[in-house]
């Protein structure tokens, strides 16, 4: 009997030796591989098609390929808009992330720590649902409400005896970071969620566990424990929120549509009315090659290390 | 790390009420508003609840009238065809190749990786151009299919990321049993992988769904009258219709209905589905 399980092992062993594991016939590779391979290279035609494009000369609604090298990349940087532009987004890159991780390791901590599950758990939609809205929506509604003039924060200050200071999208000097806040709002619910699954590993609530056996503060226990060790979550969490703060477009466009001015013009929208409004294509296509070549720098170190947690 | 601590409750407390403060009075202010009359509005009081509720206000909306002209039931028609077309051949397609990613362990496989995951944060700026070049030559705007196939390029790889990660935590034993079996790899991957995950295509499902149902910048650029989104039209009514705060809070009150919906029904797929894009690709 046992010799029969046995034999039977042995034949299923040999069988697994030849297994197809790694090995893919064409019809797999048709099936499997064929339809992703398809849509990749005519999204990489495509960069490289707005790369092409940026080098030549074409500058109305016609197209012109005729080859013109940098010129339109001359024509961008000696624009003051594209400057502008720069300083936004990198207003955007820094005050769009350094606030949001830090208030959301902040409320992860404490909601692992809250005492009441009900209010964990109610926080969490509560500070999340902005996640299924669109920046178009969220948009609209926080235009209303910072209406300098009828809107809802100034009246709710009118209405408790305060003169508002506040213009907010209205003064060309702050409107970009009133419009940063929108951001925050929106991403702060998606940050928290990262933030807390990745404090939820075995070898970090042991050493938790242990540093408060041996009395460490619950301030103490974030510092030197916690952050060190959610390291990786931090990575990812700051790289998601970089891309979405240098893509940002919906907000400016729906809020502001990048006044007073220039005032809170990014590249993306800089991008949109250069192509289809003055239909400058050629230096479009340079804003879309720069957006991306920005883009590439957060991505790069980001898919090296999801590339690793794969194949490991 | 439960604790009964009677400052960090005074804590749990402050930002309990800080944080309802800070997210309800949007979707407070955004479903009172959407009631009132316009004379109500603009009375001032904000906050109070609406005195006579203008249900006609979303029939205005979604009907069109002489002061709100950017009707939203077609563009809710539009925006439903396509990101529903789009979800469903994404899932289908990203099972397929995010199963040939999750298996295959060549340095080609690893190189298509790398091509996958820049293409998932791509900003959408750097391909828009030939994307509307390509679209106007073939007439595709002038139908859904330019969308769908604009999203398609786009949401692909991300569906291939999400549906391979969930793959990643499937034994491969299984597999290997139907293998001695003899069963090939495509029916083993219809016969056993795929009903096995349908959990993961949900997940994968209301996150494509929703980030399509949700884009603005290509439905912006490639948008015909006949195919604009949601989106677009909500842009559009902010532009025209200034002051009729009513009607643009019920625009939007329906614009994130279905959206919402699958939020607030299905929200464990969908925190499964955001953890997956986040932590693995």
């Amino acid at each position: 009997m046992s010799d029969e399980v046995h034999k039977g092992g042995m034949v299923l062993a040999a069988k697994l030796k030849k297994s197809r594991r790694g090995k893919w016939s064409v019809l797999d590779i048709l099936v499997f591989l064929v339809p992703l391979l398809v849509f990749l290279v005519i999204l990489y035609s495509t960069l490289a098609w707005t790369v092409y494009v940026s080098f030549t000369d074409w500058k109305t609604v016609a197209a012109n390929y005729q080859f013109s090298g940098l010129k339109w990349y001359k024509f961008l940087v000696a624009q003051p808009r594209f400057w502008v532009d720069i300083q936004n987004n990198f207003k955007w890159l820094i005050l769009g992330v350094v606030p949001t991780v830090t208030i959301a390791i902040f409320l992860a901590y404490l909601l692992e720590l809250s005492p009441f599950p009900a209010v964990e758990s109610y926080i969490r939609t509560l500070i999340l649902y902005p996640v299924a809205m669109s920046f178009i929506v969220t948009g609209t509604i926080w235009s209303w409400l910072y209406e300098p003039n009828r809107g809802v924060f100034n009246s709710i200050l009118t209405g408790m005896g305060i003169d508002s200071p506040f213009r907010f999208a209205t003064n060309p000097s702050t409107a970009t970071y009133w419009l940063i806040l929108i951001f925050i709002w929106q991403y702060l619910g998606f940050s928290v969620i990262i933030i807390q699954s990745s404090f939820r590993t075995a070898e970090l609530q042991e050493m938790i566990e242990a540093a408060t056996v041996d009395g460490a503060s619950k301030v103490r226990i974030l510092f030197s424990i916690i952050i060190p060790n959610i390291r990786s979550g931090l990575m990812i969490l700051v790289s998601l929120l970089l891309i979405s703060a240098l893509k940002v477009f919906d907000i400016v466009y729906i809020v502001t549509f990048g006044g007073p001015g220039i005032s809170t013009d990014v590249l993306a929208l800089n991008m949109w009315i250069t192509s289809f409004q003055q239909h400058l294509i050629s230096a479009g296509a340079g804003l879309g090659v720069i957006i991306f070549a920005m883009a590439f720098i957060i991505i790069v170190p980001y898919t090296i290390y999801a590339l690793k947690n794969w194949f490991e | 790390m439960k604790s009964k601590n009677k400052s960090l409750k005074i804590i749990v407390f402050l930002v309990l009420i800080i944080l309802s403060c800070v997210y309800l009075l949007p979707i407070y202010v955004m479903v009172t508003t959407s009631l009132k009359s316009i004379d109500e509005i603009l009375a001032g009081s904000y906050l109070a609840i609406a005195r006579n509720p203008q249900f006609s206000n979303y029939a205005e909306v979604l009907f069109g009238s002489n002061r709100f002209r950017s009707e939203m039931l077609p563009r809710l028609v539009n925006s439903t065809i396509i990101s529903f077309s789009v979800t469903l051949l994404s899932a289908f397609f990203g099972g397929l190749s995010g199963y040939y990613l999750s298996r295959s362990r060549t340095i080609f496989t690893r190189v298509l990786f790398v091509l996958v995951g820049i293409a998932l944060y791509l900003p959408y700026q750097a391909v828009i151009i030939p994307l509307v070049i390509i679209m106007a030559k073939t007439k595709l705007a002038l139908s859904y299919w330019g969308l769908i196939m604009s999203y398609l390029i786009l949401n692909i790889p991300l569906a291939s990321v999400l549906m391979g990660t969930f793959f990643l935590g499937i034994p491969i034993e299984l597999e290997e049993a139907a293998e001695v079996d003899g069963a090939s790899r495509v029916q083993t991957f219809f016969r056993i992988i795929m009903p096995i995950s349908l959990p993961a295509y949900a997940s994968v499902a209301i996150i494509i769904f929703t980030q399509v149902w949700n884009e603005f910048f290509l439905a912006l650029s490639l948008a015909s009258p006949k195919t604009q989104t949601v989106q677009v039209v909500m842009a559009e009514a902010k532009g025209t219709t200034l002051v009729l705060y009513n009607l643009q809070m019920a625009a939007a009150l329906i614009a994130i209905a279905i959206p919402l919906f699958f939020f607030l029904f299905l929200g464990r797929y969908f925190i499964r589905g955001i953890l997956a894009g986040a932590l693995k690709g």
